[in-house]
């Protein structure tokens, strides 16, 4: 009996009170009312109907499609170029590296409105860049390599930030571990610290992409229409933001709703497809797995 | 298998200098380097693995300089604290990381074995992070081994671990010494452990070899408190301390046979009430029974004294309070620090 005794305190000692648990329900509550409510607005005001026709519209499969595309390959380009710099950052100490990482920050923080006028001016006929970047054939204003261009520049940031955390986590003594069983730096980065950092890397690459999607300002400047050219054969169209928008400038709300309610479903499906591949083992990680 | 010389190794880390050391390992020999914390052991280990630059001094195997080859060329099982186990890898793919690297086409049947022989097949498919402590300790020893090391380097192998399973390590690596006749040099804080696997000893304190020897060396020549403590003196004394007290006679005799440090006594027996003479007394503090007889705690002057009453069990234990009689062998007393000796 007596070694029952303390067992009891001790859990009603920590048990939280029912206050705290209202407090904790309210405010969680609050904050997914707030992401929930907007979504709700869009679906009731587009009845199904319009939501199955703006899938069944070639306009709208178009713009999906280029946002799709476009947002692709800017994840693809942070993964290229936004990994390695984080990698620097998390693990060399150099000169300077305050203000790289000031930088890197900077597309987060500013209006997206200036990044594109910033690349507009950069690329403006006749500057040396918009001459360069038609000559190898990849011309950025109103293509799809501008849209490109736009999404890496404010999105590759998370990639960024993500990958410097993720090495930063990954254990030196493991590294050394992995020296000392025969692996040269190079098979070490490859088969130790990538791998350990991957779910991180992988999460960061998610927001970069969920924010390359949601893009419109820089877009609005650079590549408000997009014409055929590179990757993109297909009539003159605009990104799925650019396109909800117009339909909202021209006053027609339903179906603005509409396109909305479907680019809300496709991303939610993509978003539950990552975190159900986690928990199934569908993904190469489950929770937990990379917790020591 | 090889024979290793550690000639005169130094190193820098930030503001601390370790060495120089010197250490020799031959075929099956374990070395347990003791220290307190801040002396330099993860420093002595990290640099034996490749980790930190040499400043002096030079590494051999086998008659050849390794100093200056990378951590991956040496061939020494390095295991540091925590265990560096690959948390994305399940426990076949840590213990078959080795192999991989080094393209053996019985990888595979090879890592069965060592999961066999360490009692993990049943947990291969599992990730270090849901291993008890003792299983992991497992994997990493198998990985070690895995690589075929001419020198297992291990940072504390029995941390975390419970009395179980430190008993079982200490038993896989004496196995370890004797069958494959790897040299082992551990770090530990476990004396008992120490001295069930280890057959030399070195001392590090502030990053110089404080002492190094046998385990009879040490337990002759305690060079300092924390030696003292490690090899099983239960009654050390700082020379602050003895200072102190000195008008009271039992400290004074400590203090004239105390080194710049203090003084280590071995636990003095104490003398029956009648027929023996006596030279100390104490007031009994503790008395708690154990598989040799009673420790007693007693205080003299304002010292605290460990005393041993042999076996038969009394049927009455010593009370607080009560007076208990002890003489101190000459012999068991060694001074620590600048000047350490013995009394005799």
């Amino acid at each position: 009996m007596n070694a029952v005794a303390p067992t009891v305190r001790r859990s009603r000692r920590w048990k939280t009170g029912p206050f705290w648990v209202a407090l904790q329900v309210a405010l969680s509550g609050s904050l997914l009312l707030l992401f929930l409510l907007p979504i709700f607005a869009l679906f009731t005001y587009a009845p199904v109907s319009r939501i199955v026709a703006a899938a069944g519209n070639v306009e709208v499969r178009e713009a999906i499609w280029v946002t799709l595309y476009a947002s692709g390959i800017a994840v693809l380009a942070s993964a290229l170029l936004a990994i390695p710099l984080g990698y620097l950052l998390a693990r060399k100490r150099f000169f300077g590296r305050a203000i790289i990482e000031s930088v890197v920050g900077l597309p987060v923080v500013v209006p997206h409105l200036m990044v594109g006028l910033g690349l507009f001016l950069l690329v403006l006929p006749g500057s040396p860049l918009y001459s360069f970047t038609n000559a190898i054939g990849f011309p950025v204003y109103d293509t799809i390599w501008g849209v490109v261009l736009v999404m890496a520049v404010v999105s590759a940031p998370y990639t960024v930030l993500a990958s410097q955390l993720s090495f930063e986590a990954v254990d030196g003594r493991v590294l050394e571990s992995a020296r000392s069983l025969g692996a040269g730096p190079g098979t070490t980065f490859l088969t130790v610290t990538l791998p350990v950092a991957l779910r991180g890397i992988v999460a960061g690459l998610l927001l970069t992409w969920a924010r390359a999607v949601s893009e419109i300002g820089g877009i609005l400047i650079l590549a408000y229409a997009i014409y055929p050219g590179g990757p993109y054969n297909g009539p003159v169209t605009s990104t799925i933001s650019v396109y909800i928008y117009n339909l909202f400038q021209q006053g027609d709300l339903a179906d603005a709703a509409a396109v909305s309610s479907l680019f809300l479903l496709i991303a939610f499906a993509l978003f539950l497809a990552v975190r159900v591949g986690e928990r199934t083992g569908w993904l190469p990680w489950r929770r937990g797995d990379l917790t020591p | 298998m090889s024979e290793w010389l550690i000639d005169g190794v130094e190193t820098d880390l930030d503001a601390f200098h370790l060495g120089p050391v010197d250490l020799s390992l031959r075929s099956g020999q374990a070395v347990a380097v003791l220290g307190s914390s801040g002396a330099g052991k993860t420093t002595f280990l990290r640099t034996l693995a490749g980790f930190l630059p040499l400043r002096g001094g030079r590494l051999l195997r086998d008659g050849v300089d390794i100093s200056d080859w990378l951590p991956e060329e040496r061939a020494l099982g390095y295991v540091p604290q925590g265990l560096g186990l690959f948390p994305q890898r399940t426990v076949f793919g840590n213990v078959r990381y080795p192999m991989e690297l080094r393209g053996r086409l019985d990888a595979n049947s090879r890592t069965e074995d060592l999961l066999a022989r360490f009692r993990l097949t049943a947990l291969k498919h599992r990730h270090p992070a849901r291993l008890s402590g003792g299983e992991q300790q497992r994997v990493a020893l198998a990985r070690a081994l895995a690589a075929e090391p001419e020198l297992i380097v291990w940072d504390e192998p029995w941390q975390a671990l419970d009395v179980e399973a430190r008993r079982e390590l200490g038993l896989v690596l004496t196995e370890l010494r004797g069958e494959e006749g790897i040299p082992v040099v551990v770090v530990t804080h476990d004396p008992g452990l120490a001295f069930s696997v280890a057959d030399s000893f070195v001392v590090l304190d502030r990053g110089r070899v404080g002492l190094k020897g046998s385990a009879l060396d040490l337990l002759e020549r305690p060079s300092n408190a924390f030696v003292a403590r490690f090899v099983g003196y239960e009654n050390v004394y700082d020379r602050a301390a003895l200072e102190a007290g000195r008008d009271h006679p039992f400290t004074a005799w400590l203090l004239a046979a105390s080194g710049s440090e203090g003084v280590a006594v071995g636990t003095p027996l104490a003398v029956p009430t009648i027929g023996v003479p006596s030279t100390w007394e104490g007031v009994v503090r503790s008395a708690r029974p154990n598989p040799e007889g009673v420790r007693v705690e007693v205080a003299v002057d304002d010292l605290m004294v460990a005393l041993r009453l042999p076996r038969p069990w009394p049927t009455n234990l010593p009370a607080v309070g009560d007076r208990l009689r002890f003489n101190v062998d000459t012999e068991s007393v060694h001074s620590l620090g600048a000047g350490a000796r013995s009394a005799r």
